[in-house]
């Protein structure tokens, strides 16, 4: 049982904070939560909207129809009136009854309990609430969380608000069909927070990034962490002297990562080579948004992955982990960082508008400092210098900081194994053997793709973020009895084809993916995991749904 | 001439009578008098001429990408805040390349020395025109001479109140030393213009235009007097004041930052370095 309850109405009237508020009240509530926002880039004006989607089980995708619409203006229930649900209900921020909506005026019940028209929201919800057959205990308890730093004065304007609200629409009760609470976890995350906690438990100290939608969310929580794991999180000049600042910090011992998109990605593209040819270990998180240019810039696409993996001129060892889920977006986060340091080279966290903006309730996550190992060199030996490019089997060479017994010696050019610049032609292929066999130590820890529920003669291939979408979708198609499974990449690159290639050999591979050419399985293909595939693509900077996968595959 | 780093011993790649064999001999004279210990001392450059001083010296070297020093070092520096960071580096890779970095740095008066090897014209990529180099100035690339105004860093690190700025030459360089070590007893960001000699590609501003028009700031010029910092960072032409043009009275990045002023920050990690 799900029902879908979305709000919308012009950028500015507050859409965000009463879905916020909604999603809070049913998580506290036991039910399951799957929230996620549509917005346009602009601060005021045109429609946002924000679907609150709740279930006795838990959710993967968002629904395209809606159960519920809470329109705070006409012009958006106009708008979004066609994808109301069979039996779905509006309510309308208007004086005027007798259409086919209920009327609500919040901002005049939110006055008439002694606050100001912000309170409105509050109303709102009492009356959602009231609709899906609710009582008013769990969005009392979320208010008064909320405003109890403002006083006693305003938390007790927003109950009677909520309380109005709820009265508001009588005789209404339980017209919408809504799950009943079902034991989900009351602790709430969206994508981007569940990544700064990662990233501040991890061990990173340094965060310095040049604001950009949709990357914003993950600097906006980890300066919000800041103080509390003693990060100093920084404002970059530009792109450019992001990926090099990170180098310096690295240098120096102390993890650090970059937020950004696609445009900003593009410019760190020479700091990210620097990383590769320092040996340093740096993360990088591109919240991807559909390109070329500025593109949609606050829309969701899978649209860099090809450019991610190629980017940074020269060869060099680099790592891209994709996230597909919540729980997914911290592990990985912090296995970015172990990564980049034992390895020493760079490693790129790939996600999208769609994951960094998602909410669910999920068991909570341990936010205790748990710093990952640094693999710092023990002391060297006595008598013998220091050399922090030395030749190995396995490609990593004892990394020292300064500040120790040993001169710490690196440069961009070409150098020899001690540090300094080199312009023999041995040394230059020694040393980029040296690098490029970490590939090998990278490949051995490749997280396997995860098969749902079961290999199947048909394979929806996905990767990152359309994860939830794809798995929801495998349980609409098999419930019509078709033979299919979801295999998902956590972990994009490097890839090691002939190891993936049994996964498809003899089976009809469909590729989900959030661009247009499917690059993921062209990186699969180039690798030689993969021979033939048909793709499902999405680029209209829309999320996938379980129902537009479903729908695509049948057609 | 070998290097001094312990790692290994390194020709210079510098033109005979560079003005840079100058400037490092006055920079090992400045840490030996002031008893830098090597071992917590950061060289950071990107790429130039200018920018290969760190592999002849004994230090830490980060040598980084062309124009990124600045934002290596601030990455250094808020790291490890007990290390000394000092950037050598040259005109193209400080005000060109890197001067979006250079106007932020100043901005966060992060602790990091810049000491900017200011020959007018690009060295390694052989004789262009550089931000600094003055009109009229003609080159392979420049035919009809240099039409832009050239780049005035002192007076713009006067305008954003940075802790230290000064100026000196590869032709004097006792000079040259004493305002080094000025410039890393300052806290917070320092600037030290240096003008220097490039035999091979400025025949303009030879060592002889420079000894005949650098001339020593008067007793009593105030560096903390910004109106009279801007009037010195702003004279060029027969005669050039060389000096510590300007103490700023901001406080450093990482001594007014929340977090930063605590414990250096790789004092998070237990690890000890070998």
């Amino acid at each position: 049982m799900t029902t879908n309850i979305r709000i919308c109405g012009a950028a500015g009237q507050g859409v965000q904070s009463f879905g916020d508020l909604l999603a809070r009240t049913f998580a506290s509530m036991g039910l399951h939560v799957f929230a996620t926002q549509s917005y346009l880039s602009r601060i005021r004006g045109g429609i946002n909207s924000y679907d609150v989607r709740i279930g006795s089980e838990e959710l993967f995708s968002s629904a395209r129809k809606t159960d519920l619409l809470v329109a705070l203006n006409r012009e958006s229930m106009e708008q979004e009136k066609a994808n109301l649900a069979l039996n779905g209900v509006m309510i309308l921020n208007t004086a005027e009854s007798g259409g086919n909506y209920l009327a609500l005026q919040m901002d005049k019940l939110a006055q008439a309990a002694g606050g100001t028209a912000r309170m409105a929201n509050s109303a709102g919800a009492g009356a959602v609430v009231s609709v899906l057959g609710y009582d008013l205990d769990a969005l009392h308890k979320c208010l008064t969380e909320e405003f109890s730093k403002k006083g006693r004065d305003i938390v007790e304007q927003n109950l009677d608000a909520a309380s109005r609200g709820y009265r508001a629409v009588a005789g209404h009760e339980g017209l919408v069909r809504a799950p009943k609470p079902a034991g989900a976890p009351s602790t709430l995350y969206d994508g981007s927070t569940a990544i700064a906690i990662g990233a501040a438990t991890a061990g990173v100290k340094i965060v310095f990034s040049y604001p950009m939608t949709p990357s914003s969310g993950v600097l906006t929580a980890l300066a919000g962490l800041s103080h509390k794991y003693g990060m100093v999180v920084e404002q970059a000049e530009d792109e450019i002297a992001a990926p090099n600042l990170l180098c310096g910090a690295a240098f120096a011992g102390v993890p650090a990562m970059t937020t950004t998109s696609g445009g900003g990605f593009a410019l760190m593209a020479e700091g990210l080579s620097l990383a590769g040819m320092l040996e340093l270990p740096i993360v990088i998180f591109l919240s991807m948004r559909p390109g070329p240019a500025t593109g949609m810039p606050t829309r969701t696409a899978q649209g860099d992955l090809a450019f991610a993996a190629h980017a940074g001129h020269g060869e060099f060892p680099k790592i891209i982990l994709a996230p597909g889920d919540l729980r997914q977006a911290f592990d990985l986060t912090r296995h970015a960082f172990e990564l980049a340091h034992k390895f020493q080279t760079p490693v790129i966290l790939v996600a999208d508008q769609f994951l960094t903006d998602l909410q669910k309730n999920i068991p909570a996550l341990p936010d205790a400092p748990d710093y990952i190992n640094l693999h710092l060199a023990k002391k060297s030996a006595p008598g013998k210098a220091y050399e922090r490019y030395l030749v190995t089997d396995n490609g990593v060479s004892p990394r020292a900081v300064p500040g120790g017994d040993s001169y710490v010696v690196s440069a961009s050019d070409m150098h020899a194994e001690g540090g300094h610049l080199s312009e023999d032609f041995n040394v230059q292929i020694a040393l980029q053997d040296k690098r490029m066999r970490k590939i090998t130590g990278i490949l051995n820890e490749f997280i396997k793709p995860e098969i749902y529920p079961e290999p199947a003669g048909e394979i929806l291939l996905c990767w990152g973020s359309t994860y939830g979408p794809c798995r929801a979708a495998v349980n609409l198609l098999r419930a019509r009895g078709r033979d299919v499974c979801m295999v998902h990449f956590p972990m994009v690159w490097p890839l090691d084809g002939a190891a993936l290639a049994p996964l498809f050999e003899g089976r009809r591979v469909i590729a989900v993916e959030g661009n247009g050419t499917g690059q993921f399985a062209l990186l699969l293909r180039q690798a030689g995991a993969l021979r033939e595939f048909s793709l499902l693509p999405r680029y209209d900077g829309l999320p996938f749904t379980a129902e537009f996968i479903e729908t695509e595959v049948l057609s | 001439m070998s290097g001094a780093n312990e790692n290994s011993a390194i020709e210079t790649a510098w033109c005979p009578g560079c003005g840079n064999f100058h400037i490092l001999e006055a920079l090992e004279h400045a840490l030996d008098t002031l008893g830098t210990d090597r071992r917590r001392l950061v060289l950071v450059s990107g790429i130039g001429q200018a920018a290969k001083l760190p592999h002849y010296a004994k230090a830490n070297v980060f040598n980084g990408l062309h124009g990124r020093a600045l934002p290596a070092a601030t990455g250094i520096k808020m790291a490890n805040k007990k290390l000394l960071v000092l950037i050598t580096s040259g005109d193209g890779d400080m005000y060109g390349e890197g001067g979006n970095h250079l106007v932020h740095a100043m901005r966060r008066n992060i602790g990091v020395k810049a000491f900017v090897h200011n020959n007018q014209v690009y060295g390694l990529t052989k004789g262009q025109a550089s931000p600094t180099s003055e009109p009229g100035f003609v080159t392979k690339v420049q035919v009809d001479g240099v039409l832009s105004a050239p780049f005035n860093p002192l007076a713009l690190a006067v305008t954003l109140g940075v802790s230290f700025v000064a100026r000196s030459s590869a032709v004097i360089p006792d000079h040259l030393q004493t305002m080094m070590q000025e410039a890393i007893r300052a806290k917070g960001f320092a600037l030290l213009d240096i003008l220097q000699p490039c035999v091979t590609f400025n025949k303009v501003n030879t060592y002889k235009w420079y000894r005949d028009r650098v001339k020593e700031l008067p007793k009593n010029h105030d560096p903390r007097d910004r109106d009279q910092a801007l009037a010195a960072a702003m004279t060029w032409g027969d005669e050039i004041p060389v000096g510590v043009i300007y103490r700023g009275a901001r406080p450093a990045f990482e001594d007014a930052h929340p977090i930063l002023s605590g414990a250096p920050l790789v004092n998070a990690f237990t690890q000890t370095p070998p």
